[in-house]
């Protein structure tokens, strides 16, 4: 009795396929039982496919037109409130986040339909050279970290020409922009307070919980940390130390060319930077030596207005 | 912002660690260089021509955050100054500095612009009449400071275009320009 292929036919027969397409190049003898398997074989699967594959295309199309209709009613939206999004910094964030929930990035690409609809790229390019300008120009103040809320200010104060208002939302989707840039630019938690970091160097827990404490006065005392956090005296001094120099430059760079012209600037300054985030004053009369932080306390928006 | 008469003080000198000399190098340039700046300026506008590191100077002490500069500050800064050729010390104590908010050489410019002004090329002046004559009322030279003045007279002279010579009275001295 012949046997109709099988299970067994079935995978003798794949195998068959595979071991043929692998070595199709080099004409070998097949046996005249396994050519009959292929024969039969073959079309069972065909079809097997055939039903998956069109399965497969109707839902792909399904979706494919769902995704167009939804991105065309996007478009229609976007069209429509052109003017909102770009004037209305609350508008603008809801627009983003609604953007972020259906997995489209309006800032992915400047050359995009959304950046030529919405000129959206430039708009956040223009923010993060603005931002880093800033950040250059208050640097020698604040040792690098700037409050998040006092660089909108002042980035508001620098764009009251153009009469757009920029939001913190706006200055977090740029400086996200920065990133490209390597390890420089991060937008750090300290307590309640959001700060921009613009230099190369990664604050560990001990900092970050130094900056937050200094937030009450402006300066922190060795006494005070040791205090407040049960440190031993080595461990606050250490941390007090790196705060001062803060010159660590970072381990990974992109090559120089990865870097676009209008920032360039910038970056050598990066390179080069050394100052500290603190500042030491030995002048008050109880003798303790203070740490004062210039991020949390001394207000950059005024000493940026000193050319 | 806070005052000093009709001076007004930058942000800074409200900050108590810029009372400090600051250990790290970058943050003791930007500290030092902030400095020089406010003690330009603050004479310049003031007219102020000689400090004294160990004597009372409105900008060394401020008495709102009770601070002030210890004698090592102000002899860094004030070097700093002399480094740039800003300032002079009068003595190999540093006792005195001479601020320079203009150079000997601009000085001396002044001088030659205000010869020509009041057509004295060829004429005598002394030195108090250019310090403190009627025809240099209004200019930049009244007031100033009689050494830097000599100072800048001896450059003009060097130069060929001032002849400097012993007056009648016995401290006053007269000088001969020439056209």
């Amino acid at each position: 009795m012949r046997r109709r292929p099988g299970i067994g036919g079935l995978q003798t027969a794949a195998a068959a396929r595979v071991w043929s397409s692998s070595s199709s190049s080099s004409p070998f003898p097949i046996s005249s039982q396994s050519a009959q398997i292929l024969i039969l074989g073959f079309p069972l699967q065909d079809q097997y496919r055939l039903v998956g594959e069109n399965v497969a295309k109707i839902r792909t199309d399904l979706m494919k037109e769902q995704l167009a209709t939804f991105r065309s009613q996007l478009e229609d939206f976007a069209r429509k409130h052109k003017n909102d999004i770009r004037k209305n910094p609350t508008f603008r964030a809801q627009f983003h986040e609604m953007c972020a929930k259906v997995g489209v990035d309006p800032l992915a690409s400047n050359k995009g339909f959304w950046a030529e609809l919405l000129g959206i790229g430039d708009f956040y390019y223009e923010l993060g050279v603005q931002i880093v300008d800033i950040c250059l120009a208050t640097r020698s103040h604040n040792g690098g970290l700037i409050n998040l809320q006092e660089l909108c200010t002042l980035l508001c104060q620098r764009r009251k020409a153009a009469r757009e208002s920029v939001s913190e939302d706006d200055c977090l989707r740029a400086i996200n922009k920065l990133k490209v840039l390597g390890s420089g630019f991060e937008v750090i938690s300290v307590g309640k307070k959001k700060l921009v970091r613009s230099v190369p160097t990664e604050l560990n827990k001990d900092h970050n919980e130094i900056l937050e404490l200094a937030q009450a006065n402006g300066y922190v005392t060795v006494d005070e940390i040791e205090r407040r956090f049960l440190w031993s005296s080595g461990r606050a001094v250490d941390a007090l130390e790196t705060l001062l120099e803060v010159s660590a430059i970072p381990s990974s760079f992109l090559p120089i060319t990865a870097v676009p012209r209008i920032l360039l600037k910038w970056f050598y300054f990066y390179l080069t930077m050394q100052e500290g985030l603190a500042m030491i004053d030995d002048g008050h009369k109880d003798g303790r030596r203070r740490y004062w932080f210039p991020c949390v306390s001394f207000s950059a928006s005024v000493a940026a207005e000193r050319p | 912002m806070q005052k000093l008469g009709d001076f007004k003080l930058p942000h800074f000198f409200n900050y108590p660690p810029y009372f400090t000399l600051q250990p790290i190098r970058d943050t003791r340039e930007k500290q030092v260089q902030l400095w020089k700046e406010l003690i330009i300026d603050y004479c310049k506008t003031q007219k102020v021509f000689v400090i004294g590191p160990e004597e009372e100077f409105p900008l060394f002490s401020n008495p709102v955050i009770e601070r002030s500069l210890s004698h090592d500050a102000r002899e860094v800064f004030l070097s700093a100054l002399v480094q740039e050729g800003r300032a002079e010390w009068v003595d190999k104590g540093h006792k005195k500095c001479l601020i320079l908010w203009l150079r000997i050489q601009d000085w001396a410019d002044c001088i030659l612009r205000f010869v020509k002004d009041n057509g004295f090329e060829d004429g005598v002046l002394t030195v108090e009449e250019i310090r403190s004559g009627i025809d240099s009322r209004g200019t930049e030279l009244h007031g100033m400071d009689r050494t830097i003045l000599m100072k800048a007279l001896k450059l003009l002279e060097h130069k060929g275009k001032a002849t400097i010579f012993k007056g009648t009275s016995a401290d006053d001295e007269g000088v001969k320009f020439s056209a």
